[in-house]
């Protein structure tokens, strides 16, 4: 899965928005800038913005398609896991500790805007 | 542009994952996503889940933001059955009689709640669950003290009666077998669940069919096979569902209780794929094919049927079958496909309220049923796919990783 259509490959001209706005590294290194809407989970802004992730239990933390990595800094400012996700993520291959993520359980804040979101590998 | 256009005929978790993976691949003749209802394409597992919980009207769970469809160059027409395939002319007919043109067509149309032959179904305040209309109508009659009568012990029935019960109705379950959830699960799965509902007030009645609904002017009464009457406020049927087929038939495209598909999803006519619930996929050495109900399976199939109509890649998405319940705060992930004959192992404790299921054929792992022990699902369903043998006893042993308990076989 190559082809993004939607996610606009970084632009640093692009115009600023209201919503905060993050950049995610997809599984070939490329570089998308997304806005990053009300109401929306980070899972998303992925899926809504084209991006390979299949998301296939709708954000309920029951299939682990939807695994990414943050900085450590910020994973550590979300706080813990709630527990399906810990035991979901855990057993993923790519699993970090510091940096993995489901993505369908990260609300949007605006502590969150500027963010570098890497897809992690398809199990 | 829009020379090669690629129809496809409902908009839920199949049809709109197929419009979505188009785009990805940038497939430029055209992509139309018709469905019949007006809404923007939703989610169906909240349906029966979050959204009866709570008695306001809670927003639809949209498959993608709406504004994706406009940016991606998707087509939608909403509020319009498909009439006709008319497979000559290589053009679907809405209702009102407008036609469309098709390079290729995708069948997404999936399925449809059995009804009951008996008399009174179509009473007030008989309920089945399928659309956003249905939850929306069930959800204001779930109201508290309300009596309910759960027709099924599926996994919609379940949900439904947690939902219900939530909400402070009485709930009453008939089922016809001896146990709940027995078509996708296991007796000691069953009786867990059978328990949870129990210590949250349902009452069961197992081994007895409907012979009537009975009312005047709505439904008041179940009339139980074995003659027993149930007073009731509303009803909720959940006792399976049929494949929507019937428009692939009228076309003379084969069916079985199911669109009849290749590995590709291709049916009777090359041109025609169909996908989701409504298809029933025939693979080798499976007499009589499969069909699946399930978000998974809806996605998985869009993906292959979409590679190959831009492609004709033969690649087909393969990924071991998944669903998810959720009744009661517990969760139930079932991966693989049980048969009544497989050995069981039991990983974990009941007791406890933790554990899993192991389903072993032939001592390879073939399917799981995880309860509250999400911990064990994705290192099965990768074991499953390798068809991996597992050591029964050290399968058995939470504190060794699953993974482990794998025995090396030279074959
Ligand atoms: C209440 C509920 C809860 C569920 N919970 C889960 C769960 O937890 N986990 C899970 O894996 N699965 C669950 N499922 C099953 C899952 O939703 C289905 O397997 C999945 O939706 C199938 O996708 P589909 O695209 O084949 O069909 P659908 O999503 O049903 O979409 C079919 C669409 O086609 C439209 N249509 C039909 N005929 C026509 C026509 N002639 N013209 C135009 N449009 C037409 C319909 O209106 C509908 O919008 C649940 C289902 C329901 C109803
Ligand atoms: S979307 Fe399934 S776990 Fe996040």
């Amino acid at each position: 899965m190559t082809d993004i259509r939607r996610a606009d490959v970084l632009d640093p001209e692009a115009p600023d928005t209201a919503d905060p706005r993050i950049v995610v590294i997809d599984r070939d290194g490329e570089h998308h800038r997304l806005d990053w809407e009300p109401d929306q989970s980070l899972m998303e802004v992925l899926r809504d913005n084209g991006l390979p992730i299949l998301a296939s239990c709708g954000g309920t933390a029951s299939c682990a398609t939807c695994h990414v990595f943050l900085d450590p800094r910020v994973t550590a400012e979300l706080g813990e896991r709630c527990e399906d996700e810990q035991e979901l993520l855990e057993e993923t291959e790519s699993f970090d500790t510091a940096r993995s993520r489901l993505s369908c359980q990260v609300e949007r804040s605006t502590a969150l805007d500027g963010i570098t979101v890497t897809l992690a590998p398809e199990e | 542009m829009s020379d090669k256009p690629v129809i496809i005929i409902g908009s839920g978790h199949a049809g709109v994952q197929a419009a979505a993976r188009l785009a990805e691949l940038r497939w430029d003749g055209g992509i139309v996503l018709v469905d019949q209802e007006e809404t923007a394409p939703y989610e169906r597992p909240p349906l029966s889940k979050e959204m009866l919980k709570s008695a306001d009207p809670t927003a639809l769970s949209l498959l993608r933001k709406d504004t994706f469809y406009r940016d991606n160059n998707i087509e939608r027409i909403s509020g319009r059955p498909v009439r006709t395939i008319d497979r000559a002319a290589r053009q679907i007919e809405l209702a009102g009689g407008v036609r469309h043109s098709y390079h290729r067509l995708i069948i997404a149309t999936g399925s449809t709640p059995r009804r009951l032959d008996v008399p009174g179904a179509d009473l007030p305040g008989v309920h089945t669950l399928s659309s956003h209309a249905d939850a929306l109508a069930l959800q204001k009659a779930l109201t508290a003290g309300s009596r309910v009568t759960i027709v099924g012990a599926g996994y919609i029935g379940l949900e439904v009666a947690a939902a219900a019960a939530a909400r402070g109705c009485d709930v009453t379950i008939v089922e016809f077998r001896d146990r709940v959830l027995s078509r996708v699960t296991s007796e000691i799965v069953s009786r867990h669940f059978e328990s949870l509902h129990r210590s949250n007030g349902a009452r069961f009645v197992f081994g007895a069919g409907v012979r009537a609904f009975e009312g005047d002017g709505r439904v008041q009464r179940v009339v139980t096979s074995d003659g027993t009457s149930l007073d009731t406020d509303i009803v909720v049927v959940g006792v399976g569902v049929v494949p929507n087929q019937q428009l692939a038939a009228d076309a003379g495209i084969a069916c079985d209780d199911g669109i009849l598909v290749n590995p590709h999803c291709q049916t009777s006519d090359p041109e025609v794929y169909a996908i989701g619930d409504v298809a029933r996929c025939l693979r080798d050495g499976e007499p009589r094919g499969q069909r699946l109900e399930s978000v998974q399976n809806a996605v998985a199939q869009a993906i292959t049927a979409t590679n190959h109509v831009v492609s004709q890649s033969c690649e087909v998405k393969t990924e071991v079958p998944w669903f998810w319940t959720v009744q009661h705060g517990t969760r139930l992930q079932t991966a693989g496909l049980r048969h009544e004959s497989d050995d069981i192992v039991v990983r974990g404790s009941a007791l406890a309220g933790k554990f899993s299921v192991l389903y072993l054929r032939e001592g390879r792992l073939a399917a799981i049923d995880t309860v509250d022990a999400l911990k064990d699902f994705v290192p099965a369903k990768k074991l499953i796919a390798a068809g991996a043998a597992l050591d029964p006893a050290r399968a058995a042993d939470p504190s060794i990783k699953l993974a482990q308990s794998q025995t090396d076989i030279a074959q």
